[in-house]
Formats: C-alpha cells, structure tokens, sequence
C-alpha cells in the first residue's frame, strides 16, 4: 500500500511529463475510438448500401443457383407460380419482394462495349424493396413492357449515354444463343452501392424473359422487412415454408452474402490501428521508465540499501505507469466520447472536404458520414491501453531494479 | 555477544584485467552496543568495508558473520531481507525520498517490515522524530528542510525500525561544525539509549572524539583498532 502511494507520488512529481505521455495515450485511445466509431458508421451504410439496393433483407433462391450465384446461370431458376403460393406476406415484419432475373450481358452504345449485370425487374416491386425511387439523378423508372432500362450514372457517364439514348445490350439466352436488347434509357441513378453505379443495368423482367428465352422464371425472389433484426426468424419461418413446397428453395439473409467484405476489412483495419497505438504506447511507456530510472538511480540505490528487492522496485514503476496508462485512457475516453458524439450528431461529409465522390473508390459514402457508438471499442482500447502501460514498464522496471545497489547510491 | 565478525575478509575488484585489492585480509569483531568509528585516508577501503557489513556486498574471501549467521552463502534476496530488518543507512548526502515528507521518510523504513499496527506505528515515528528534535517538522518535504535537519530524518529513519546495527558513511561530510555536533550527539545518545550498534566511517578526526572505538584502515588492512577505555590492539 506504502509503496502503491509512493509510486502515485511519484506520478505528481513529474506532472509534465505524466502528462506528455498520458497525453499520447489519450490521442492514441481518442483515434482509435474515433476510427473505431467511423469504420463502424461505413459498416453500417456499407450494410445499407447491400441491404437496399442488392439483397434485400431474405432472398429466396435455388441452393444450387447460390452456388453458381457469381457466375448468373440460367440454370436452376425458380418459377414465379410456385413463389406466388408462399404467401410472403404472412412474414412478420414483411414490407415487400421483388423477383428479378439476372444474368450477363454487354452493353454496346455503337463504339465501345462494356460487361454489365442485367437484372429484369418488376419495377413497382424493385421500388417497394430498393431505395432507388429518391436516387435517380435524371430521368424515371420504365414501366413493365417497355424496351427501356435504368442504369447507374457513372456507367452511362463511361459509356457516354444519357437519358433518351439508346444502347444494346448483347446477351446469351437460355439456349446458348447469342441475342440482343435495344433499349432506351429511362433512367440514371446514383446511390452508395458502387455495383449499381457501375455494373448494374434494370430493365422490365418481361422483357428480359423474352430476350434469355425463359420461361416465367426468376432468379431470385429479394424480400424487405422492416427491421434487418427481423431477418433471422423470417428467415427461419420462410424456410419452413418452402421445404413443403421445394425442397431446393432455401432463404439467405443479408449477412449471408460475401459481398460483406468492408466488414472484415474495417475489422482488419482496426486491428492495426490498434496494433499501432499500443506500439506507441509501449514506446512512450518504456522511455518513461527508463528516464524516470535513470534520473531516480541513488532512490534505487536507496530504497535497496533499505531492504527493498527487485520485485518490490520493479512493481513501483509498474504501479507508476499503469497510473499513466489509466491517465491517458481516462482522458482518451472523454476525448472520444466527444468525438463520437460529434460524428453521430453532425457527421463527416468526406466527399465534400476531398471534393471526391468517395463511392468511385468502392467506399460505400455518399453525403455524411455518421459515426456509431461502440462500446466495446472504449473498453477494449482502454483495456488494451491500460495492459500495455501495465506490461511494457516490467522489463524497464527490471533493468532499473537489477542495478548493483553500491553503484545505484554512488550515482551521480 | 558479536554481532560482527569478520575474518580474513579480502575484496577485490577486477578493473578490466587489472585485480584491484580494496580489503586485503580484515579480522574485525564489533560487539553489540559498540559505538565505532573506521577512519583512514580516501581509497583505503572504510566504504568497501561499510558495504559489506551493510550485506551490500558479498567479500571475495574470508568470512563474514552478521548476528552469528555467515553471510557468503545468502543470495540477494536473502541479503536484502537482512538489511530490512537489521540493518539501518546513513548517508553523506541524506538520501531521502523527495516525494516524501519527513514523516513518511521515516515511515517508509518501519512499513516495510509490515509488523507495527496503524497507531503504533504512527506513535513510533512521531516518537523518533521528536527523539531527533523534529517535532512539527513532519510534514516538511526534504526540498524544505536544511542540511541538518534532513539527516536528523535520515537518522530517524535508519532507527525507527530499531535495527541492530546502523552504518552511516561519512554522516557529517555535508554538514558545518555545529551542525555535525548536534547530529553525532543524537547519535551518541540514540546509541546509549537504544544500544543500537554504531558503525560509521569519517575522515574528519573531531568525529572520532564522539566514538567509543576507532578503527584505522590503510591500504585494505586494519592498522589500528582502540576502546576509549584503553583496550584494543594496534596492528
């Protein structure tokens, strides 16, 4: 107990430089918390951005399709009679489906071609499941019939189209058969979703049947609830559902799809930052140590004439810098609470300061970027902050502590 | 009863591939209660001797008994234990802690041996404080006391613990005539009162008239060993 106060003494003694390093943790665990909050706000616009405009909450496919699903077969397609006997509806949380066909294509303006994704839609129900009704940045949606299609801005910007231009889309039908789709362009939209932006054509579903010589097919069925929470009991109640109907059928949830890769690569990257605060916390620990020894060297010496051992001594500059650890965590906390809060209220708009659409580099940012609260994130980094002050001032305390007690007293 | 002896002690230090003899054979037998003074020119060895009957030190040769216990065969630890609960340090230059105030100085000393309840132990420093003329300067921090008055505290905290022997290495080199007066007397006293042992090393041949023996070092070898009541034997 003496020697726990004679180390937080200590800590007083030296206030400026307790508070520089204190100072240096608190940024390290305020970054940290504030990357943390920022990466989380991308996750959960990056789930958005998959939830409303590629898979809905529940999809409803062929399991052998899902396999395949990268490669848009015209194999294993579900008949829409068979969809409209599940009464969808039922679903608790149920806010609507949308059944689409999608499969390969090129799109050719007369000069240049590129490979895009073709999705036939039910227009009505692509708007009730996608948020795309408020995205479009010229033009409208087509109507069912209609040799008219939607696509992303910047893939009509590419491809230098516009609305009213007509484009081809080349395709091979269910036979194999090389066929094409004149269409006009209805519509251009531009949301947060870089497929949608980039790759994604819409046209009738009708049409697109016709054109791929299917019959009244689709590939998958996307259904919305209201809440992504919903997803795994609906999920589990549809299952049950379609095992009497087709026991090929199965329902995949939002979180089932590996498009969900800026997840892993947030958690990824917060790994490393965490990595690096807790280097420059060792760092800043360990040279703390190391000077308070140097410059304490006859107390040493002293405090070992007196009768003190090595793990006693050592456990004073441990006691010491796990005081500066808890400094810098403490005021690293405070610093990212505000922080955090500022990002949920306010956001960041980091198109405008980059003057940079962020989602042509697959960052899935469009306006502000909000910040989410993480809990976990200020216990962990102020854990791990805390332990590192902790543990990297033991092998500086043990250098200091192994000094002959003769030479330690005679220091000058 | 003895409680140190030391027989044939040599300590050499190695100095690159140089052997540098600092004690070249000591025979010394310090009685409990004994008031000694080691005294002799710089280098001839009163520190080297100091430190290792402080258990500072382990000798190269020869034997050391500390209380009847040989020290050649204890480990560091077992050393550092020794110091905490027998032995008590003086030093030239005080060596407080500075975070601490005068009474946690001397705190500090008899915390460690973990043995004094918490009103007991309070009255046992403010006891010693007062016995070394401190009294209302407790709270003082070193940085506010003068030269004198600091090693009044590092007196109080080398005798708070009540140790058997107390070594104090030159106690009176930082401090003027008057001063060194009024700490060898608190010394002397705290010696007659407590029968603490004293051991301590000067130069300055006026400290030596407050010792009841006086023991001389040259070269590493004990040239004179004298009892103020006449008894002891020149080398």
């Amino acid at each position: 107990m003496f020697l726990t106060k004679l180390a937080l003494k200590n800590l007083i003694r030296y206030r400026t430089r307790t508070l520089a390093v204190g100072l240096i943790i608190a940024f390290a665990v305020f970054f940290y918390i504030l990357f943390d909050a920022l990466m989380a706000g991308m996750n959960e616009m990056s789930y958005e951005g998959i939830i409303d405009y590629e898979t809905g909450h529940l999809q409803i496919v062929n399991s052998s399709y899902w396999q395949e699903e990268k490669k848009l077969p015209l194999d294993d397609l579900i008949p829409l009679d068979l969809l409209r006997r599940i009464k969808l509806e039922e679903v608790q949380g149920y806010r609507g489906s949308s059944a689409e066909l999608a499969f390969q294509a090129r799109l050719n303006n007369g000069i240049n071609e590129l490979p895009v994704v073709g999705r036939g839609v039910v227009p009505e129900d692509l708007l009730s499941v996608f948020s795309l009704a408020d995205k479009f940045v010229e033009g409208e949606m087509f109507s069912s019939g209609e040799q008219r299609v939607v696509m992303g801005k910047r893939l009509a910007d590419l491809m230098d189209v516009g609305v009213g231009d007509y484009v081809i889309l080349l395709v091979r039908d269910k036979n194999n058969t090389f066929n094409t789709i004149e269409a006009e362009i209805s519509g251009l939209v531009h949301t947060i979703n870089h497929n949608v932006n980039n790759f994604l054509v819409y046209m009738p579903l009708d049409v697109a049947q016709e054109a791929l010589a299917v019959d009244d097919v689709v590939s998958k069925v996307v259904v919305r609830l209201d809440h992504k929470e919903q997803a795994p009991q609906a999920a589990g109640v549809l299952e049950s559902k379609l095992q009497r109907l087709d026991g090929d059928l199965a329902v995949y949830k939002w979180d089932d799809t590996d498009a969900l890769s800026f997840s892993s690569y947030a958690a990824t990257e917060n790994q490393i930052i965490l990595g690096i605060i807790l280097l420059i916390a060792a760092i800043a620990i360990i040279n703390t140590v190391i000077l308070a020894a140097l410059e304490r060297m006859r107390e040493i010496g002293t405090m070992k004439a007196m009768g003190l051992d090595v793990r006693e001594i050592v456990y004073l500059f441990v006691i010491e810098s796990t005081g500066i650890g808890v400094l810098g965590g403490c005021i690293g906390l405070v610093m990212g609470a505000v922080g955090v809060w500022y990002l949920v209220r306010f956001g960041v708009d980091f198109s405008a300061m980059a003057q940079l659409d962020m989602t042509s580099f697959g960052v899935p940012v469009l306006g502000k970027t909000h910040g989410v609260w993480n809990p976990n994130a200020f216990i962990t980094v102020f854990a791990f902050g805390v332990a590192v002050s902790f543990l990297s001032s033991i092998l500086p305390g043990y250098w200091a502590a192994a000094k002959d007690p003769i030479q330690a007293i005679q220091h000058r | 009863m003895a409680l140190l002896e030391l027989k044939g002690v040599t300590k050499i230090y190695q100095q690159g591939k140089i052997e540098v003899p600092a004690l070249r054979g000591i025979d010394l037998t310090v009685e409990a209660g004994e008031f000694t003074t080691i005294f002799g020119p710089s280098g001839s060895g009163k520190t080297t001797l100091l430190n290792l009957i402080g258990c500072l030190d382990k000798p190269t040769a020869g034997t050391l008994l500390f209380n009847g216990r040989e020290l050649s065969q204890v480990d560091k630890k077992g050393l550092a234990r020794i110091r905490r609960e027998n032995i008590g340090f003086i030093f030239q230059s005080y060596n407080l802690i500075p975070v601490l105030t005068a009474y946690e100085n001397v705190e500090f000393a008899i915390r460690l041996l973990n043995k004094h309840d918490k009103k007991e132990l309070k009255d046992r420093v403010m006891e010693i404080l007062a016995a070394v003329g401190l009294e209302g300067l407790e709270n003082r921090k070193p940085n506010e006391l003068s030269g004198g008055q600091k090693q009044r505290v590092a007196i109080a905290r080398a005798l708070v613990k009540e140790p058997k022997l107390i070594l104090a290495d030159e106690p009176t080199a930082n401090l003027d005539s008057k001063t060194s007066e009024e700490v060898l007397e608190i010394m002397v006293k705290m010696n007659q009162e407590l029968g603490t042992t004293f051991v301590f090393s000067t130069h300055d041949p006026r400290v030596m008239e407050y010792a009841a023996r006086l023991v001389e070092i040259r070269d590493g070898l004990i040239s004179l060993d004298r009892r103020r009541d006449g008894t002891g034997v020149s080398h």
